[in-house]
């Protein structure tokens, strides 16, 4: 495909490669031995992922995340998307401020909710298990918020045919709403499932096990010099970072089609 | 027993002014009602307390002898076709048709069956795997004629079902639409603002108006003796001619009243004639296809009449005469607006003479 404005694609392809290069520099270097990487030389293994899985532990952090962000992701979905159909579609007394309410949280900086969140579960004593990652997490205020907008955006008279047809407001949000809703909720999906994926504070105050570890407190310990090392084995350091981001990087392919659509949702009419 | 009985029904939008006013009607098993009247009449807010879509707060619904007022929509064996069909897009035509039937669990061969059942009564059987939005505006609608029909509800509700559709397939719709209530014999009550689809679909019309229901008839009645001017006015077209009693000469009748006359039963002379008649200047004329519309300006307002192709067609600015006959004219009070029975009636019978004054 021949494109419209050389000089635009020229850019385009520059700035791709701008924000590609430390991916692909950091990908190189975790197939580098550390005294090929110290030394400038080339020396090609496969070494650092097996010390990052194997004596590292990092199969099991990957797991853990992949529970963790799953979990979220799922539980988050389903809560926001029927919060967001309730307020979409039902007024109630007190409905208007409620919504206010739940917009007003993306004021809030998480971090503020830190230590409140702690205490509520360690007297709760949730602290250390699955429970403790993902319940603080699954309301998400931006996700209802996104939600409610387009859902607001399908015509009410879908819901109505769907009641005539003999369907309960339940079955109305199942057969209905969520297979119009597939764009949005698979956008905030992705959203949801990254920005979980890439927590870093919460499971550094809720977790000290460290066989529940995810993948970012992980990462975070390769950084340490390790007793009797006097440097950073960053080849290694990469392998893990590398098998960071390999699922989202996935993850994003298998949705970006309809990540863009999402995006696209309210910017034209 | 009556299908459907309405029985003072108001209803008022929160912060909103009342939308009906005590509607009362009663409806019979297998009729076709349509409900007509200018926008914001209060037809489609009438179609939806019906359908349990809104809630019935104030009146009595009656549906097949039990109080419906608190029925949720599923319960009351009512088919809706909506105005702009709202087919499920993500469905294919099969799924659309068949989903009432799979929400009341009816095993999935048998639903497949009475779906594609419908749908070959519809002519959709080509169209089966498409989704909607690869289907035309008729196709559409059949869909949504389908998905009310593959329930076999006692009554279907549609609120202006034709008025997406361009005028030929509207016409060719009406005519199908006419015989699936003739092969359903189930009760139709349709919302439209169009008089031609009222007077050719109903067996009675509900004529509405800012929430009142004005009169409600059969068509003959309606368009032969209507309730009142704003009936008289609404159903017809070219619409009913109105000349105030006092502007008519030698006018033997009541005065302050305003005499209505439809513009087919004025015949138009170039010269002035003996008994009612009204002289007027011709404005503009139009073809209609088998007969003009000839309006004219008199002293009374602009007039309408409506006369064959070949009779003669005057020029425009020409000075004419319209003569009426009194037994097709109709008197309404002036203030009211009501129209005045035992006048009509005897002035049929004498005969009276009626006569405009020139403008």
């Amino acid at each position: 495909m021949k494109p419209e404005n050389p000089l635009l694609a020229c850019l385009a392809l520059a700035a791709g490669l701008l924000f590609l290069s430390p991916v692909l520099y950091s990908v190189w270097m975790s197939f580098q031995t550390t005294d090929a990487y110290y030394t400038g030389t080339i020396d090609f293994t496969l070494g650092n992922y097996e010390m990052a899985i194997g004596q590292y532990n990092f199969a099991r952090y990957l797991l853990n995340s992949v529970i963790v962000s799953g979990l979220v992701t799922v539980i988050g979905l389903a809560v926001a998307t029927c919060a967001a159909f309730a307020f979409a579609r039902y007024t109630f007394g007190g409905s208007n401020l409620l919504f206010g309410a739940v917009v007003a949280t993306l004021m809030i900086p998480s971090h503020i909710t830190l230590i409140p969140n702690y205490l509520t579960l360690a007297k709760a004593g949730l602290l250390d298990t699955y429970a403790g990652l993902v319940l603080p997490a699954i309301s998400n205020g931006f996700a209802a918020f996104f939600l409610r907008q387009y859902i607001r955006g399908i015509p009410r008279a879908l819901d109505e045919a769907a009641y005539m047809d003999g369907a309960s407001p339940l079955k109305v949000l199942r057969r209905v709403i969520i297979p119009l809703s597939k764009p949005a909720i698979l956008s905030m999906g992705l959203y949801i499932f990254i920005s979980e994926w890439n927590n870093y504070i919460w499971p550094l105050v809720a977790i000290g096990k460290e066989d529940l570890y995810t993948l970012q407190i992980g990462l975070a310990r390769l950084y340490r010099v390790n007793p009797g090392e006097d440097i950073i084995n960053w080849p290694l350091v990469m392998a893990a970072s590398t098998i960071t981001i390999l699922p989202v990087i996935v993850g994003f392919v298998l949705v970006e089609r309809h990540l863009i659509r999402g995006m696209m949702m309210g910017a034209v009419k | 027993m009556s299908a459907i009985t309405l029985t003072d029904i108001r209803k008022s939008y929160p912060g909103g002014a009342q939308v009906l006013h005590g509607v009362s009607m009663d409806i019979q098993h297998g009729e076709f009602i349509v409900i007509v009247g200018p926008s914001g009449c209060g037809k489609s807010t009438l179609l939806r307390l019906l359908a349990g879509l809104d809630p019935c707060e104030q009146g009595e619904l009656v549906i097949d002898g039990k109080r419906a007022n608190d029925m949720p929509p599923q319960d009351r064996d009512i088919g809706m076709i909506f105005q702009n069909y709202a087919l499920y897009p993500h469905m294919t035509v099969l799924e659309n048709i068949a989903f009432g039937l799979e929400l009341r669990k009816v095993p999935k061969a048998e639903r497949l069956a009475r779906a594609r059942a419908v749908a070959d009564t519809l002519q959709l059987t080509p169209y089966l795997d498409r989704k909607p939005g690869a289907l035309s505006g008729g196709q559409r609608q059949r869909v949504a004629m389908g998905r009310a029909m593959a329930r076999e509800c006692s009554t279907f509700l549609m609120d202006e079902p034709l008025s997406n559709l361009d005028n030929a397939l509207r016409v060719a719709m009406r005519t199908e639409i006419k015989d699936l209530h003739r092969q359903l014999g189930a009760t139709i009550i349709y919302v439209t603002h169009d008089q031609t689809e009222a007077l050719s679909l109903a067996d009675r019309v509900a004529v509405m108006k800012d929430g009142h229901l004005q009169q409600f008839d059969t068509p003959d009645v309606i368009y032969d003796r209507p309730a009142n001017r704003f009936v008289a006015g609404f159903l017809g077209a070219p619409a009913m001619n109105f000349v105030p009693a006092d502007c008519i000469n030698g006018w033997a009748g009541p005065h302050n009243v305003d005499v209505g006359f439809r513009p087919e039963a004025l015949t138009l002379h170039r010269a002035p004639v003996s008994g009612p008649s009204i002289a007027a200047r011709v404005a503009l004329t139009e073809m209609t296809g088998a007969t003009f519309i000839v309006h004219c300006e008199s002293e009374a307002g602009r007039l309408s009449a409506v006369v064959a192709r070949g009779d003669g067609l005057p020029e425009d600015g020409e000075d004419i005469w319209l003569s009426l006959s009194p037994s097709q004219a109709l008197c309404f009070d002036a203030i009211t607006g009501d129209r005045l029975d035992h006048f009509n009636t005897a002035q049929r019978q004498a005969g009276a003479p009626c006569a405009v004054a020139p403008a």
